[in-house]
């Protein structure tokens, strides 16, 4: 064989070894597409045949069908896994020939090259090589550094929320020690007056207190304003008159208030006193004490308090929330449906408090006045913060169940100081801590995933839990005839003993509310839902009384007054039901915009907030 | 009170409930006493390879790496090496199936150094220490014949093209960033980036994700026309060779005694590793002292750039860190808390059921966090000190009378002694 | 010798000192990062890598991103635990007949065999070949029984990359390096530490 016919056989070689290189190539290409496409052993075929197959056990045909395609869909995996085997054995034997011949092809044909040419010129190629090393060197720092510019250090902002609530509950604490001694002195004051004189406590009568003159006289020079200079003992049957909490006395959805309309239309004006807008969006129901009832609102740029008189409807105050450590520059993100000012105010007379989705909390006297401000910590909350607070003697009660934790504190009214701060296993929440009085004592009732709960006024010691929740728990409990009421969508409705080791007296998953808390009065339980179904239980044995459907969903809570029920929708649409066993419907006056909020009662007026005003409802 | 809930099948939370609480729970079906004499099977449990075979694995090494010094400097003999590499190719390629090797080896190093709860083999170790020894005093002989990824690629040479030197020298940059960027996610205890986008060891085991084949094939291919692409343009671990070859005691040399400058070398090398003799000419004195000039510039750069590349590294770690899946699920569950609830992202379902706080998802992600910062700033450093010196390297001028390899580049695969007259002459003389 | 012979000399002479020099240092610092990886960590145990069936969330992905295609994870029956249930929740699917029909059983690939010992007693056998380790089984036997089928690591399929790419991608943290002298994790007392 001459030179020529070896390289014409080398060539030839390589060329077939090479068509059948990509033949082969191309086939496991096309068979390892194929198996992506089709997925033969989670083939979708055999799992719809399957579910018919559940629905007509008996069906022999069906049976045999799904064999047949089940050993179908496993021949096409093992034979696919045959065909790669063979195929990349295949593939090196081809390459290797491929590789051999093409060598030998090019060796042979290779010709000495005539030396001497000198391809390039040295100090040009170096000059050039500089010149690229920079800019590729310039290129790839640049573009680290412009990577690094452009990455948001998420984690970084999460530390610094939790920085932040740690460095503000220290500043917090110290700004009031620094800033308000008259307010040290006034809770002494009070705290002697107690020791002195136990029976004043009950007494019906409110108390007011002239501040002592010494408090006055340690007022600081300081920009802050001076405290409040009445005092108002607490008093529970204040707390029954004035609808000062989320769903009023005790935050359990009844007022005792008489003498309620039934009748009135926003749009018309029919039986409207008063209406104002409201200057900040927030979905916090409004409360009253005396002669004022406070709003919140916030937005991306301010979270303010708003008072007016509830007689008149003419602005008192407003106060945008500022000057709080620890408060986050910029608001957390929060959806539209929940807002920054989601969470109702409580107010005791003495001070009005608040509670917004920068987790700032702050306490107002009845004039405006920032009397002590602090921030929880940012929460950790993807709607926004949304639990109301509760106020009980000189408690606030904060439910602060985020992302990061479940946490339930309660603070000192007059200093905003922690009084206790316990961690409760659960998931974050929406809901909102109600009040129940069990054998004489005030336990705090939390409901979360998973935990229904009982606390200690006092101490926060958890008295009881029951795990009957799951999910994004966004309504409150109701309490009635010795049971707790829990519900939220998707994981049941319970009726709880509240009492260690407790258990469900009995539960119920058919209509499940999302957000509307229910309530229980008379013997009945109500519950609303977010499709637009209200419900009514018998409290002792979960008997159905009466379901009602309607054409809005209900987010508001159902307030009971006057023996009626009274719950809004989310179209603004007030039903008034007879709270009894039948549940007949009285009116369903209009308000003319859409409505979250839960209503305030107060005697023979209803005030009602709605997306843009305030409404004051009245002959 | 208002907000939303995305539809979660009841089912589905219920059944991770059960799994989740479960787990751990005590046997719910007791194991049955039989009466008709059952015997119960064991479950099977095939052993791993002998540990002792890891060590034969170290000996081969070294044998291979002796013989192929041998080869390249006494025996001089291109037919030896090249026979040596199939070995290698076979043995550590497609029998040991590509792993353990040298050039992964720096990963495991690096996380040994910095994370004390990992433990390196010996057997990783001294496929780390060994090439590099023994470069430092007889060139880069692994690459020669030792290396299973260089045998392939450097059997399939086939026509070689040369390469424009600001293009090599350009190009030649790439693995000292891979090399640190590797070194950072190894030592972080990220990523082995190295393994991940290793080409050929698809290949070698004929088996692996489709990317990965793809990847190997593609090389190989590129290869017949640009030698030896991943060795040229990736190899972080070409980096160390390279250095400690340019300081090799022994290197082989392309002629085995005097060079006469008969220029017939020139084109043999396929990886344009042969340096040419440098004339009088570079040492004109307008030349000299332009280059005194940039030499001097240089050298003032390379602190400048150290300190500029450590601080943009440093600025990147944020970005870096991502790799490292701690940081990337907890940024993850910051960024888009809703993700909680979607049952198709299994790492955060994952990560939920486990049990772990988020607080003590976000605290272990700060700490690597930390590790990044620090790590980027010494990888950015590290990257602007080569950069530095690469740049000064360009503007010194070596007198060089003779054909000579490049100690830093030449693979000592020994192509160019064969184009040797000096060589012939010698053979036929001796023999 | 002439002058330009002895100052050429001379030069070389600089520069193999200094290459000495330089080689020294590189040399040194090879061997000191050897010898402070080998005081530091290395123990002459060799590892491989194992899954902890505790950890384990049967997330499916043992079976796709092993860098074999045919993936070194396969199930393997810990009999010792096994309540040898007529119904079994890693063989049947969730409410299926008690047949071995196709339509009634889990595993995709039929890789589990069912037999019968005695009443109410039934055995179940993993078909090595054909399991591709998918975890359907396991899932299935955790959520309904005791947690006798497991996901382990094949050693005789392993490749001992590494880094295992299954180990990248687990989301429970349940793939790690155990000694080679203990490679596989089962419960039971086939290990000595029973789960607490």
């Amino acid at each position: 064989m001459d030179q020529e016919q070896k390289i014409e056989l080398a060539h030839r070689v390589a060329l077939i070894s090479g068509i059948f290189c990509g033949v082969v190539a191309l086939l496991l290409i096309l068979n390892f597409w194929h198996m992506k496409q089709h997925e033969p052993l989670e083939s979708k075929t055999i799992e719809a045949l399957v579910e018919r197959l559940a629905s007509e056990p008996g069906n022999e045909e069906l049976k045999e069908e799904i064999r047949s395609f089940d050993l179908l869909a496993r021949k096409a995996y093992f034979t696919s896994r045959w065909q790669v085997k063979t195929g990349t054995w295949l593939m090196l034997i081809g390459g290797i020939v491929l590789a051999v011949s093409l060598k030998i092809y090019t060796d042979l044909r290779a010709r000495i090259e005539e030396p001497g040419k000198v391809t390039e010129e040295l100090l040009r190629g170096r000059a050039n090589a500089q010149y690229w090393l920079m800019m590729a060197g310039g290129l790839i720092l640049g573009l680290a550094l412009v990577a690094g510019f452009l990455t948001n250090d998420y984690l970084k902002e999460y530390q610094e929320m939790g920085v932040v609530a740690e460095t503000g509950q220290d500043q917090g604490d110290v700004e009031v020690i620094e800033l308000f001694p008259a307010q040290d002195a006034g809770t002494e004051a009070s705290d002697e007056a107690v020791e002195t004189e136990p029976v004043a406590e009950m007494n019906s009568e409110t108390d007011i207190e002239a501040a002592t003159d010494e408090a006055s006289d340690g007022e600081p020079s300081g920009a802050q304003v001076k405290a409040a200079t009445t005092q108002v003992r607490f008093n529970r049957e204040d707390f029954k008159k004035n609808q000062a909490t989320f769903r009023g006395y005790m935050g359990l959805g009844i007022s005792y208030h008489k003498n309620i309309p039934e009748a009135w239309n926003g749009s018309t004006g029919e039986n409207i006193k008063w209406k104002v807008a409201s200057s900040k969006p927030g979905y916090s129901s409004p409360v009253i004490w005396g002669d004022k009832i406070f709003i919140s609102g916030g937005d991306a740029q301010s979270r303010v308090v708003t008072c007016y008189n509830r007689h008149t409807g003419q602005l008192l105050w407003e106060k945008e929330v500022t000057g709080i450590a620890g408060s986050p520059a910029s608001p957390p993100r929060v959806t539209d449906d929940t807002g920054l000012a989601a969470p109702t105010m409580a107010v005791d007379g003495n001070r009005v408090y608040a509670i917004f989705a920068t987790g700032d909390v702050v306490a107002f006297d009845m004039n405006g006045n920032q009397v002590w401000g602090r921030n929880l910590g940012v929460p950790n909350n993807h709607y926004g913060h949304s639990s109301s607070l509760q106020v009980w003697d000189n408690k606030v009660l904060v439910q602060y169940d985020t992302n990061s934790k479940g946490r339930m504190l309660a603070l000192n009214s007059a200093t905003g100081e922690t009084v206790w701060d316990v961690e409760r296993p659960v998931h974050i929440s929406w809901a909102s801590p109600a009040l129940i009085e069990v054998e004489g004592k005030i336990q705090v009732v939390t409901t979360a995933d998973p935990y229904v709960s009982g606390h200690d006024l006092e101490t926060g010691a958890e008295l009881w839990k029951v795990e009957a929740m799951m999910g994004e728990v966004g309504a409150s409990v109701a309490y009635g005839d010795g049971l707790v009421f829990a519900t939220n969508e998707y994981a049941r409705l319970v009726a709880v003993e509240p009492k260690p080791d407790a258990e469900y007296t009995w539960e119920n998953d058919e209509y499940l509310a999302e957000a509307s808390s229910p309530v229980a009065y008379n013997g009945l339980l109500y519950t609303a839902t977010s499709y637009g179904v209200l419900v009514c239980y018998d409290t002792k044995t979960g008997e159905k009384k009466f379901e009602k459907e309607f054409n809005d969903g209900f987010y508001s809570s159902p307030m009971i007054a006057d023996g009626k029920l009274y719950i809004m929708d989310m179209g603004g649409v007030t039903h008034i039901l007879k709270a009894d066993a039948t549940g007949t419907i009285i009116a369903e006056p209009e308000l003319g915009e859409e409505g979250f909020a839960v209503p305030a009662f107060a005697d023979g007026v209803i005030y009602i907030r709605g997306e843009e005003h305030l409404y004051c409802i009245g002959k | 009170m208002i907000k939303r809930i995305p539809r979660v099948a009841l089912v589905l939370v219920t059944l991770i409930l059960l799994t989740g609480s479960f787990l751990h729970a005590q046997q719910r079906f007791p194991k049955p006493e039989f009466e008709t004499g059952y015997m119960q099977p064991s479950p099977t449990t095939p052993e791993p390879r002998a540990m002792a075979l890891e060590y034969f694995d170290v000996l081969v090494l070294l044998a291979v790496l002796s013989l192929a010094s041998w080869l390249a400097i006494r025996k001089r003999s291109r037919r030896g090496l090249l026979w040596l590499s199939v070995f290698s190719l076979i043995y550590f390629g497609f029998y040991r199936d590509g792993c353990i090797c040298s050039i992964g080896a720096i990963q495991n190093v690096a996380l040994s150094i910095f994370d004390s709860g990992y433990a390196i083999s010996i057997t990783a170790l001294l496929f780390f220490v060994l090439p590099l020894l023994f470069a430092l005093f007889f060139g880069r002989v692994f690459c020669a014949s030792a290396c299973p990824l260089g045998a392939i690629q450097d059997l399939l040479v086939i026509q070689p093209i040369s390469i424009p030197s600001w293009i090599r020298k350009t190009l030649g940059f790439i693995p000292v960033i891979y090399l640190a960027v590797s070194v950072l996610f190894a030592a972080t205890g990220s990523d082995f980036l190295i393994c991940r986008y290793d080409p050929f060891v698809g290949i070698f085991r004929m088996d692996g994700p489709f990317l990965m084949i793809f990847l190997g094939i593609t090389f190989l291919f590129l290869g017949m026309f640009y030698a030896r692409p991943y060795c040229r343009i990736f190899c972080p671990y070409g980096v160390l060779l390279g250095w400690m070859s340019k300081f090799s005691k022994w290197h082989m040399s392309i002629t085995p005694s005097e060079c006469i400058r008969c220029k017939l070398c020139e084109d043999s090398c396929p990886f344009d590793a042969i340096e040419v003799p440098v004339e009088q000419s570079y040492r004109a004195p307008e030349v000299a002292r332009k280059n005194l000039r940039r030499f001097i510039l240089y050298i003032a750069l390379i602190p400048l750039l150290t300190i500029v590349g450590g601080w943009i590294g440093a600025k990147s770690h944020v970005f870096m860190s991502r790799v490292h899946p701690d940081v990337y699920l907890a940024e993850l569950m910051i960024s888009n808390p809703e993700l909680r609830e979607d049952e198709e992202n299994l790492d955060i379902q994952a990560f939920l059921e486990s049990g772990d706080t988020f607080e003590q998802l976000v605290e272990q992600a700060a700490v690597i966090r930390e590790k990044f910062r620090k790590g980027s700033m010494a990888m950015g450093g590290f990257v602007g000190l080569v950069l530095g010196i690469t740049l000064m390297n360009q503007v010194v001028f070596r007198r060089r009378e003779d054909y000579e390899p490049h100690k830093g580049d030449c693979f000592s695969c020994g192509r160019c002694m064969d184009y040797c007259p000096v060589e012939h002459h010698k053979s036929t003389v001796e023999s | 010798m002439d002058k330009k012979d002895k100052s050429r000399d001379k030069g070389y002479n600089r520069r193999d000192f200094i290459n000495n020099g330089v080689r020294l240092a590189l040399g040194v610092s090879v061997v000191g990062t050897a010898a402070f990886t080998l005081k530091r960590s290395a123990t002459g145990k060799d590892y491989v890598w194992q899954i902890d069936p505790l950890k384990c969330t049967q997330c499916g992905r043992c079976a796709t991103d092993c860098v074999r295609a045919e993936s070194a994870v396969k199930c393997v029956h810990a009999y010792d635990l096994c309540g040898y249930c007529d119904l079994c929740g890693g063989y049947f699917k969730p409410g299926a007949k008690l047949e071995t029909g196709a339509e009634n059983q889990l595993c995709p690939t039929a890789a589990i065999q069912r037999r019968f010992i005695e009443e109410p007693f039934f055995e179940y056998i993993i078909d090595e070949e054909l399991c591709i380790g998918c975890a359907k089984c396991v899932k299935g036997c955790a959520a309904f029984g005791n947690s006798s089928l497991h996901l382990q690591i094949r050693h005789d399929l392993c490749l001992n990359c590494n880094q295992c790419s299954i180990a990248s991608v687990c989301p429970s943290d349940a793939i790690s390096r155990v000694p080679v002298s203990d490679p596989y994790i089962i419960r039971g007392s086939f290990t000595s530490e029973e789960e607490g």
